[in-house]
């Protein structure tokens, strides 16, 4: 059996400033940035932008269907 | 890089935790001859005659066997120039009857139409071709007036045969400010898969250290690939950094990320998911590690032995921050990034474990106004995998030398 390799040591990315930093880390070591709330906000862009393509895409298909019909 | 194996749609050359844990050779890279139709001025083999006991056709075979037992999932043939072994179809057969995936990497000087029709008809899935800047820049560094013509009919040729086509690219001071219409004229070429690597002082490149980009200048290689790697997702390109391009500045995710922002650089991973041989049969983690790192030959020992019993195979899970030394010692990323490439490191300090040639580092000396400069100081022997030695010499941003990093 063949001994296992070395396990990365995983960072955390910043959604302020893009560094990576320590996991157990609470604010930034580099922009000094609240990471858990830098990641809320992330999340809830990232939702936001999802809703909004989601509405795009389904009216696109409701003009479709409206065209052919 | 380490991904979710559960995403299908990456490359099977990509490694997982499970491969880690399990020490799977995911990715083998093969040198099967060192015979060469070009004359790269950066050549870290100083590729051109074929080495001078390279295996047989029954002993490639075997080792094919030996590969395939040990779960690798992906062979990478280069050279030399692969297609210059009379066998070489027979070896992507081989490679392809065992289960595994196989690609060429190749210079494409001579990689005609009936060349590609035949490694298509033996299995082969897809070509990796140099082109490292436009014209006479490319030509000029790989020795070969109308190389570069020659690459770009290497890839009509491929894609003519329905193979995957990537493009493979040296950066260094003469093509680094071709990359960007370089990358407009292989996107045009139908290339999806763009792969960079920063030229490292080793073999032929360690005779032109006015080629070898100076550690500062990662302040540019950075934020230039980050952009491109952001402009080329939207256009269909994947840009791949090889290990030697990083690490950890404000640029890292947008240039890592394959579908996930969070991936960033593990550090090197050679001997864990990354198996090297050269044609001799000589088995080493990394294809371009020097001799040092060898851990032994299949002539003398089987490869499962060599791979998981080898004490040269095995510095990367032995290396811990206690191994580093110079700025990496002390470096915020140490633990993670363990002073990145252990290639580059070595062909440039004559050991691991310091490594120049950082992006975060750059921005810190920077930040203090300083900046790192590679003088070299001792020639290369002029053997394949061999390097020189360069000082780091640390002077202010402007150019005045201040001190010597230890």
């Amino acid at each position: 059996m063949a001994e296992a390799g070395r396990i990365p040591v995983p960072l955390r990315l910043c959604r302020g400033c893009r560094h990576f930093v320590r996991i157990e880390n609470e604010l930034c070591d580099f922009c000094g940035g609240d990471l858990a709330a830098l990641e809320a906000a992330h999340a809830e862009g990232v939702a936001e932008i999802r809703a909004v393509t989601a509405a795009l895409r389904a009216a696109i298909a409701a003009r479709g269907v409206a065209e052919a019909g | 890089m380490i991904v979710e194996r559960a995403d299908l749609s990456l490359p099977v050359r990509y490694s997982g935790l499970d491969d880690i844990l399990k020490r799977v050779p995911v990715s083998v890279v093969w040198e099967i001859t060192l015979a060469c139709d070009l004359a790269c001025q950066h050549c870290g083999s100083r590729a051109g005659r074929r080495r001078r006991d390279e295996l047989t056709t029954a002993e490639a075979f075997d080792l094919v066997d030996q590969i395939a037992e040990l779960g690798a999932r992906s062979v990478g043939l280069i050279g030399g120039e692969a297609y210059l072994r009379k066998d070489w179809l027979q070896i992507i057969a081989a490679i392809r009857a065992a289960g595994m995936e196989c690609d060429l990497q190749t210079g494409g000087r001579n990689l005609t139409d009936e060349r590609v029709g035949q490694a298509a008809a033996a299995g082969l899935n897809a070509v990796g071709i140099s082109i490292d800047g436009i014209g006479a820049t490319h030509d000029r560094l790989r020795g070969v007036i109308g190389s570069f013509e020659m690459a770009l009919a290497a890839m009509r040729n491929v894609r003519a045969h329905g193979l995957e086509v990537g493009v493979n690219t040296q950066i260094n001071a003469r093509t680094l400010h071709e990359l960007r219409d370089l990358m407009d004229i292989i996107i045009e070429a139908g290339c999806h898969n763009w792969q960079l690597a920063i030229t490292t002082a080793m073999g032929n490149a360690a005779d032109h250290p006015d080629m070898l980009l100076q550690p500062w200048q990662m302040m540019e290689v950075l934020p230039l690939l980050a952009e491109l790697a952001s402009e080329g997702r939207e256009r269909g390109l994947f840009l791949q950094p090889a290990s030697n391009i990083g690490y950890f500045g404000p640029h890292e995710s947008r240039l890592r990320n394959v579908m996930n922002e969070e991936i960033h650089f593990h550090g090197c991973n050679a001997g864990d998911t990354v198996m090297g041989i050269e044609a001799d049969g000589t088995i080493k983690s990394c294809p371009g590690l020097p001799s040092p790192y060898a851990g032994g030959n299949i002539r003398d020992r089987r490869l499962r032995d060599i791979w998981e019993n080898a004490e040269p195979m095995a510095f990367n899970r032995r290396r811990t921050v206690e191994d580093l030394w110079g700025y990496c010692r002390t470096c915020y990323y140490a633990e993670t990034c363990l002073a990145g490439c252990t290639w580059t490191a070595h062909a440039l300090m004559g050991r691991a474990g310091n490594n120049p040639m950082c992006h975060h580092r750059a921005l810190d000396f920077d930040a203090r106004g300083l900046r790192e400069r590679l003088v070299k100081v001792k020639d290369a022997e002029g053997r394949s995998f061999d390097h020189g030695e360069f000082e780091i010499i640390v002077e202010a941003a402007g150019g005045e030398a201040a001190l010597a990093d230890g």
